[in-house]
Parts: C-alpha cells; structure tokens; sequence
C-alpha cells in the first residue's frame, strides 16, 4: 500500500552520498588504504604521560598516530582501561585533510570498568569461585551502521568470548561468593570492511575480531588495575589470512597478516583472535574463521594454514602484551606514589 | 537453576563433588585409553536416530535423536525477498560508471544476513548466552563456508554452488531467499547439545528444496509451483552419473571435542565436559575439490572445570587432624597443566590451553580417516527423503 | 566407525515400550518381574470397563468413575463419588472389607520412608543443615547434630561446628545417609550416625529413573524410582529402578582383575558403584590391639575425606561396566537390586567373548567394546534372564 498524498522518503536507512568521483583512482580520500606496515608489524601502541590533558592529548595522538593504554581513569570504578588502536595512516590524513564524508578507515576506542569483587545477591546460589559477568556494548554511535541501546547477539557474542577468554586467568578460588563484573563500552569500533567496497565484498564480521583483542587486552589491564588476582595477564591478538590482489584470485594466494585492518584489504579470507598469556604459553581464548587452508607460508614451513594462524595471532598477542605490561606498570606506580 | 543461568556456555553442568571430578578426571586422561563412564571409545559417539523431510510446512526439516530422549528438530523456510540496493549506493554508483570491477557484488555474492538462525532451548531464554552462541557459531560456519572454489570447480552441479551458501540465495541482482532457520530443542539438554544441533541442521539443510525458477534474468521472480521439479537448496549429483561424494557440497558440521589429559574426545557427556581441560568447537566440511577436509571454524568454549568446587587434600583436611597420619600426599607436576597437584584432589582447572593440544585435536578431527569423515559418511548415509 | 546413525524407529512414541515388550517376549519373566500392569497399560483393550460394579483390580486414569457404589470406604487419591483423580496409570482393586484400595501408580516419585538407605546430593549448605537432593519431590534435610563428628567425639554441636560446616559437606558432594524420620509434607530427615554413611568418593555416580527404562538414566536432577509403596508387595512398582530389598549395599569380586567393587544402591533411585573402601577393613584388621572407640576414630577419619584414593585402570573399567550394566536394567525395564545386577554383570562378560572374536582388529583392540548398546544390551538381557 502505498501512501499516494505525500512525498515518502526513501524506504531504507539513508547515508551520506559518495560521489562518483571519489570511486576514480588517484583522488586519494576515496580510496582504499593500503596497508603501510609489514605483514609482521602490529599497529603501534604507545604510553602516554599521565598529565597530558584531554585536547592535546587527542592532537597528539593524531599526530603520532599511537594508541593508547591507560589505566584507572574511571574513578568509580574499582578498575578500569581506556584502549585505543593507532589509527592506520590513510585515516589520519583523510581526518586532516577530509575530502569524503566518509573515512577511508576507522580506529578502535574502547572503555572497561570493573566493578567488584562485589558479595553475590542474597538469591544467588553459593559459588566456591569468583562469579564473572561480562558486558560489552558497542556505543550507538560506535560504528557506521548506529546500533540500538539493547544488546544485540553480536554483542552478547563478544560477551561470551570475552568472559571465556578472562576466566581462565583469573585465579577464581580467592574469592569465592563474590562476583566481578566487567563491562566493556565501545566508542569507536573497527570496521569490517573498506566503505567504498560494496557492503558484502567481506562479509563476515572481521572487523569485530578486532574488537575482541582489543576488549581482551583492556579488560585484562582493567583487572590487574583493580587488584585482582589472576595467573597472568592475557593479551589478544589477531591475525589474518588477506588476500589484496583484486587481479585473480587463483594466481595469488592469501598471506598472513598479524593484526590486519579489514579496511585495508580487499578480502580476508581466515581470521583469527587469541587470547593468550605469555608467561604460561597458553591460549585461554581461540575463535578462528574462515577458510585457512589456502595460505601461502614462506617456503618450507610446513604448518597448515590454521596453526600459522594461530601462531601469527600469538605473535599478535605478545606484541600486544609489551604494552599491556607496561601500562599495568605504570598503574601501580602510579599507586605507590599516591600512598 | 540460577547459577546454570549467570554461567554462560558450556557451564550448564550439574555441580558434582570433588571426588566424582577427580575420579572422571584421572579415568579420562589415563595415557592412551581413557576410560569413559559410559564406556564407549574416545571417538565414539552415542548412537543416534535421524530421519528428515519430516515436516511437510517447511523447505527442509529434520530430526535426530539421541538415546537419551534427547532430541532437536529444525525446520528451515525459505522467502523470496527484494535485495535492498539502497544499501548499495557505491554498489550503484558504479553501474553507472561501467566499471566492471564493483559490479553489483553484493548482489552476486550474496550476504550472510539472508541467512537467519534461531535455536530455541528450554529453560533458556532467546537473549541468554548460551542459544545466543550456539547459533553465531553455527551461521558463522555455515555461510563462511563459501569463498573459494568459485569459477575453478569442474562439475556444473558444483559450479551452481559457486558462492557457497550465500551465493545460491541469489536470485538475480534485485532478488534473493531469505533462510530462516529454527532449531529446536524438545528438552532441556542433558548436555552440551552442539553436535545435537549441529548434525541436525545439516540434514535439514540437506533435505532442503526451494521451488524452481521460472522467470529469467532480472525479471521479478516467478516460479514453478509444481514441487516435484523443486531444486535442492544443496544440489545432488544425479544418480546416473558416478557417484563421487566428493563433489558434493555439504553444509558444514560443527563438533565438540574435549582434551583430558594428553586424550582427545569426542561427543563428550556432561559428565565428561565437567572435568575437560580444554572444549572447542569444530566445524568442517568436505572440500570440495581436494576431496580432504576443510576447517572452517574453531571456537573455544568455556571450559565448566573452572567453575568447580576444589577438594581438601587429607593433608589439609581439618576434620582429618586427629586421624592416623597420612601416607605423605606428595604433590606431582601435571604435565599438562602446569599445576602442581596432589592426586585423587581435585582442582579446578586454570589457565588456558597449550597451542600443541590444540593441534592436536584439530589434527585428530581433520585428519585423513579420522573422526571429521567419518561424521560426514556416516551423515551422507542417512535417507535424505 | 566413530557414529552410528540409525534410522528413525517407526514406533518411536514408544520407543521405550517397543524394547520393553520386546524383551519381555523374549523370555516370561514378565509375571515375575511384575511387568503385567505395563504391558496391560499399553494394550487398552485390556482394561477393565469401571462403569458397573465388578470387583477386582485394574487400571483406572484421572476422572474415570470406579464405582457409584457409596457402601465403599473411601481412600487416598480418590475424589468424592469414587472419581479418581491422582495418577495417570493406577492400580485399583475392591478388597471384600468394602474398601477402595489404590496402589501406589507405576511411575512414582520417590516417597522416603523411615529407615530407608538413601544417596543424595547437598545442594544447598544452610546454618544448621545440609538441604540433600534425594530425588523425592522436596529436597531432605541433614541436620549438624545428625552427622558423626570426626573422631567419633560425642558431644553437643557447637558453634564453631556451624561456622566450619563446608568442611563436612559442601554443595555438591554426595553422601549416603539413612532416612531418620519423614515429616508431615512428606520431606525427609537423614542421618549419618554410622559408619556405613557419609561421604562417597573413589566411584561414580548413577541415577536412574523408575519408571522402565524411560532411557533417562543420567538425569541427575529429576526422575523418582518405581519403588513400591512397600516392599513386601514384589509385583508393585512394575517397571525399572532401584526398589527396597534385603541388601543394598554389597561388595563385588570383579572380573578382569578389577579387584573389589562396592555398590550402593540408594532406595531412591541413586546409585554410587566406587572402589572397596579397604579403609574399613584395615581398621578391622588391627582391631584386636585397637580398643572399639580408637577403631571408630579412626574409620571414621576418612568420612570428610574428599581425596580420592589410587584407583587402578583395571578397577575403572570394572566399575564403567557395572554402570553400564544398570543403564541396559534399567533400559529394558527391569528392576535393579542385587540379583538382577550380578547376573546382568555376568552376562556382559559373556557377551563381551561372544563377540570378542568377531571384531576384534588390532589396533582398536577395545574400540568401543565397553559401551553396551541396542543389539547388545538386548543379547545381555536376554542371558542374564536365564542366569538368574
């Protein structure tokens, strides 16, 4: 039935236009980035001094393309991180000098609080360990598509791996009949793809693989930040099998990426997120996707697809781990110098 | 209930004592033959019924069950639905253009949204973890599992499946199917009921018939309604030509595998999951042009051993303090764990898995004759119709 | 082959009758084992016609009228003008004192009674109290003062007793205790006032479901047993489970080197088959230089203890086999005690060299061959029929 007395608007979501020429080659804000890093090279990650104020800390985070680690910003909160992935360089030159609505890629800002050990609610049953809850909610505003206020399952997804990933580091038995609820919000989320590619060129949601190392590495700072015990600290990483050559793709296959940027590859062909603790050598956390049996390894390495991807995804992890180390660090130092 | 309820995934487990832990645990990971409570092998799974093509309303349906009454049924339906190209504006943008390389790829390729799964468990809620992450893992694997093999496979049969299971959704550049799929459970599960779901799914999916396209091109979609020339959603190889069940295309498997110990094991019991080291998910399928198998996913799941009761060693036991002193509890380093345990105490388990375990039970399912094949021989076996 | 997919069976609403039925004709041990009343329950034609005044015994269902008589006297279950109103399936018959007599239904929950050897699971630690799940409608109760002391000290429980009370039992342990006294609602009080009860350890739990081989035999949670309402009455009950008889608790000598095991079968349907506890036996032993006090001392010592003991490989096989046994009782509908169980344990032996040499491969020596299923567990039944 259609409403003949007015003019409808259109009956999808609407989006800011693209222009034709931006698709053209060459006029550089339209294009897709390119991946600037080694296949081996993380994103940077980088401490920030503590007295840096809002402002000039965001220029110079633009500036020097870091991102950041920080713990213990949220004062209610029994602990907390702030975590933000350095943004790839096409991004930052498309934000200094925009010349499409539409960035050519995004960065990942995410928040975590922990609340607790908190003493269970009276209904609950008796638990001989800590009680772990996990939340994680993208901000409405987080990613381009605007998610709504409930949670939805991608969510509780992440929700769910997340928890799978903290509980094994957690030493649960100290603290048995309490609970521990980490909430994780996420400002700013990476994309699953490049926007100009046609919304399903890679379709899985690669982008929230990101995400989840990223929620894995902030939650883990958060808990050491609020003191509470755990085996050690866990770090996620990511890797990927990407294949960029938009030629043929029988002739080249896909080669492995550590901590690939969905927007700066034509397709992804296998991811796959870690959490991992170092000092243990062990995987608490492994959700790999995709078809990785296709991959191009340097010659004469005879691992299978999916185990050079799990290793990729550990080296991921550990340089990610550099960090996470340095920032809980500097968390307690912070602590001695305040008492 | 309400600690079944707040502890997510796998950890829907009864609470058992520290004895009964220690006791599965120490039967399970004894080197090489693990002793099962139900003695079956570390590979076998319990038997189980199937039948599909049950329920006459839907595209494709499905039943199996177990011999402990436990038993899921899915129906899939298709619909037609108008492809939404607003939401292709570069998509578009780029007919206009003529350039060859954007060309409508949404619409060729399909889009893993048109395939939607709900599982339905009793005693759980929609929004709760668990039915939550059972279907993202079982969609993640089943419209994943496309990608390659287009253009290169030989067959006509298989070249039709080209775009996986997204890619046969299309109809033409305006149109596709919507898939919906429900899975449902008839009773609470006595166990982690992934292979349940799993296996079931795959033969709904296999039975599943979408009527025949009569309209050509870019007409609006018209089709013919005698169901007898219905096509396969998965298309057969005709009977006259040599059967090669590798040519097949198959909707993926997802499997559940625990390691105890140094053992890997299949189709575990509840039992069995409560004192597993490490439970992953493993979906596969047939590849169809190395005729090996493919891995398609791995997830892991938490593991509910971490959320167990830990027993007093004698040692410790205050109740014990007055007894005749103990022979002397040694503690001895599992090798696997990395803890210090003193045996016949149950610990919870800590920490997370060593990269060679999982290897390993990766290895054990995809491996050549190993326990993936025998999972799609035995599925391919069962009467579709 | 690591799956077995079979066919769906056509009868598959009564999957579990079909297999009851059929391992009843195989042999006619139905009278004995009290199997009329279900095979009549599934056969309607058999039932009664309740209108008219026949005295004598029969099925009735809710709401069907038994008699218009009002000369009767009335009893339990039954609904003013002999309407009956509580079970499904119900055995009913008119003795000549003029009174209705309902029998307790085939599938019952389980109804303590005093004196009865329960095993149960605390599911919940409260001040004073254990809350035990016994399988009964309502969970049974264990208070502190009902528990033996470590040491066998008799003396008042104190409060520090209730503060240290996890360190007895906490949630999920299992014990096996004797019903104490029965309570209005119908709950239970337990106690373990002895040095056959308290924890278990070193063994495996069971549970199984009374009512003939419903299959559900690893339902922990729910599931009564078809115990009779009393257990003098053999043919009540009809189906599977664990029924009240002389010996619930035995010692078994077992095959293949497995040294000896120990079963309880709990009367409420729960069941614990674990190593011999030799703990009891090497108190024995000394007992001649040992006064009684010092050997309850230290018997009882271990009754907290929740470190299970070295177990050989031999000896868990044994027990996964007699726990596989009780699931192929309980599957074809048969009663669980200790003859039924021995003879079936027998059978699995024989069965397992009947079969031994047919697929016998050497590299999956024993793929498999412990699980005991379908054609199997019927080829067992059937023997461990004639053994007994």
């Amino acid at each position: 039935m259609n409403d003949r007395r007015r003019v409808n608007g259109p009956p999808g979501g609407t989006r800011p236009p693209v222009y034709a020429s931006l698709l053209e080659t060459g006029t550089g804000a339209g294009d897709r980035s390119q991946r600037q890093r080694q296949p081996a090279e993380l994103r940077k990650i980088c401490m920030h001094d503590d007295n840096l104020s809002a402002p000039a800390y965001q220029t110079n985070l633009w500036h020097f393309r870091t991102s950041v680690l920080k713990t213990g910003l949220i004062p209610s909160a029994s602990g907390s991180s702030y975590l933000e992935f350095e943004p790839s360089a096409s991004l930052t030159a498309a934000r200094a000098n925009p010349k499409s609505l539409i960035p050519p890629s995004s960065a990942l800002k995410l928040a975590c609080t922990v609340h607790g050990p908190k003493p269970l609610p009276r209904s609950a049953a008796f638990s001989p360990n800590l009680v772990l809850t996990t939340h994680v909610k993208y901000a409405p505003f987080a990613a381009r598509k605007r998610k709504g206020h409930v949670r939805d399952s991608s969510e509780r997804d992440l929700g769910v791996h997340l928890e799978t990933a903290l509980r094994g580091a957690i030493i649960a038995e100290r603290w048995p009949k309490s609970g521990l609820d980490i909430t994780i919000t996420i400002l700013e989320a990476e994309d699953d793809r490049w926007w100009g590619d046609a919304p399903d060129s890679h379709d899985a949601s690669w982008g929230m693989m990101n995400v989840l190392a990223g929620c894995i590495s902030a939650a883990s700072a958060a808990i050491a930040d609020a003191h509470i015990d755990c085996l050690d600290l866990v770090a996620g990483g990511v890797a990927a099998l990407v294949s960029n050559d938009s030629t043929n793709s029988s002739s080249s296959a896909p080669r492995l990426m550590l901590d690939a940027d969905p927007a700066e590859h034509r397709s992804i062909v296998s991811a796959c997120v870690v959490a991992y603790m170092p000092a243990r050598d062990e995987i608490t956390e492994l959700w790999l996707k995709g078809d990785s049996s296709k991959a191009s390894l340097a010659a004469g390495d005879q691992r299978t697809g999916h185990e050079a991807l799990i290793d990729g995804a550990v080296d991921a992890a550990r340089g990610a781990y550099t960090v996470l180390a340095e920032a809980v660090r500097e968390s307690l130092q912070r602590a001695f110098d305040q008492s | 209930m309400s600690n079944q309820r707040q502890a997510s995934s796998a950890s829907q487990t009864p609470h058992l004592s520290p004895a009964e832990l220690s006791y599965l645990y120490t039967s399970l990971s004894l080197p090489r033959a693990p002793i099962r409570p139900d003695g079956r092998s570390p590979t076998q799974f319990r038997p189980l019924s199937a039948e599909s093509n049950i329920l006459p309303g839907t595209n494709g349906s499905a039943r199996i069950g177990f011999a402990d009454g436990t038993q899921a049924i899915v129906g899939v339906k298709a619909e037609v639905e108008r492809t939404n190209l607003a939401t292709d504006t570069l998509a578009s943008q780029s007919d206009v253009n003529d350039s060859e390389e954007h060309q409508g790829s949404a619409a060729v390729s399909g889009h893993g949204s048109w395939v939607q799964m709900s599982i339905e468990i009793p005693g759980f809620r929609d929004d709760d973890a668990l039915p939550v992450f059972l279907s993202e893992m079982m969609r993640e694997s089943l419209v994943g599992s496309v990608t390659e093999g287009s253009g290169k496979a030989d067959a006509a049969d298989a070249a039709e499946m080209a775009g996986g299971l997204k890619g046969r959704l299309v109809i033409n550049k305006r149109w596709h199917w919507r898939l919906y799929i429900d899975v449902l459970l008839l009773s609470q599960p006595l166990s982690y009921p992934l292979p349940l779901l799993s296996l079931t799914t795959h033969l709904a999916l296999l039975s599943t018939k979408l009527p025949k396209l009569k309209s050509q091109g870019e007409e609006d979609p018209f089709f013919d309604d005698d169901w007898a020339v219905a096509e396969y959603l998965y298309p057969r190889i005709s009977s006259q030509k040599t059967k090669l069940p590798s040519q097949y295309v198959r909707p993926p498997v997802t499997l559940l595998v625990i390691s105890v110990g140094e053992n890997v094991i299949f189709d575990p019991n509840r039992e069995e999951i409560a004192v597993a080291d490490a439970v992953l998910a493993i979906s596969l399928t047939r590849d169809s042009e190395a005729g090996s198998l493919k891995l398609l996913s791995i997830r892991t799941i938490d593991p509910p051993s971490r959320l167990t009761q830990p027993a007093v060693p004698n040692s410790e036991n205050v109740n014990m303090l007055g007894a005749p002193a103990p022979t002397e509890d040694i503690a001895v380093l599992n090798p696997v764990t990395g803890e210090e345990e003193v045996p016949g105490v149950w610990r919870p388990r800590r920490g997370g898995i060593k990269r060679s375990v999982i290897a390993n039970m990766v290895q054990t399912v995809l491996k050549k004759g190993g326990v993936g094949e025998d999972v799609l021989e035995g599925l391919e076996g069962v009467e579709v119709e | 082959m690591a799956i077995t997919i079979l066919p769906p069976v056509v009868e598959d609403l009564g999957l579990r009758r079909t297999d009851y039925d059929e391992s009843m004709s195989d042999d006619d041990s139905d009278v004995e084992m009290g199997g009329v009343d279900i095979s009549g329950a599934s056969r309607p034609s058999k039932r009664p016609r309740l209108g008219d005044k026949k005295i004598g015994e029969g099925i009735v269902i809710p709401g069907e009228v038994i008699t218009a008589d009002t000369q009767y006297m009335r009893s339990w279950h039954l609904y003013e003008p002999f309407v009956h109103f509580n079970h499904c399936y119900c055995r009913w018959n008119i003795p000549k004192d003029k009174q209705i007599d309902v029998r307790y239904p085939l599938r019952a929950r389980y109804q303590p009674e005093i004196g009865d050897l329960v095993v149960g699971r605390i599911v919940e630690v409260q001040g004073k109290r254990w809350k035990v799940d016994v399988a009964a409608p309502l969970l049974a109760q264990l208070p502190l003062s009902a528990i033996n002391l470590p040491g066998g000290i008799l003396r008042r429980r104190t409060s520090a007793d209730e503060l240290q009370i996890r360190t007895f039992f906490s949630e999920g342990d299992l014990v096996v205790a004797e019903v104490q006294s029965v309570h209005q609602d119908g709950s239970a009080s337990l106690h373990t006032r002895s040095l056959k009860y308290g924890k278990l350890r070193n063994g495996v739990f069971l549970a199984v479901t009374g009512t003939g081989g419903n299959g559900a035999s690893n339902s922990s949670t729910k599931g009564g047993i078809g115990s009779g309402s009393s257990g003098a009455d053999t043919s009540n009950g009809g189906g599977g489970g664990v029924v009240r008889s002389r010996r619930q608790v035995w010692t078994i000598d077992a095959h293949n080197g497995g040294g000896q095991v120990d079963v309880i079968l709990g009367v409420n349907g729960y069941i614990w088959i674990s190593k011999h506890a030799d703990g009891a036996e090497a108190a024995s032993s000394t007992t001649e230089s040992v006064s009684i006090t010092r050997m309850e001392e230290m018997v009882s010592s271990s009754i907290y203890s929740s470190q299970n003991d070295e177990i050989p490989p031999q000896t868990r096989r044994e027990i996964a086999r007699l726990a596989q046994c009780i699931r192929v009782l309980v599957q074809g509908g048969q009663r669980v005690d200790e003859d039924t169980l021995m003879a079936t344990y027998e059978a699995s032996g024989q069965v397992d060299l009947e079969v031994g040499d047919d697929d016998y491969d050497e590299d999956g020596a024993h793929e498999g061959r412990g699980y005991l299923e379908g054609a199997k567990a019927r080829r067992i039944l059937e023997l461990a029929m004639q053994l007994k």
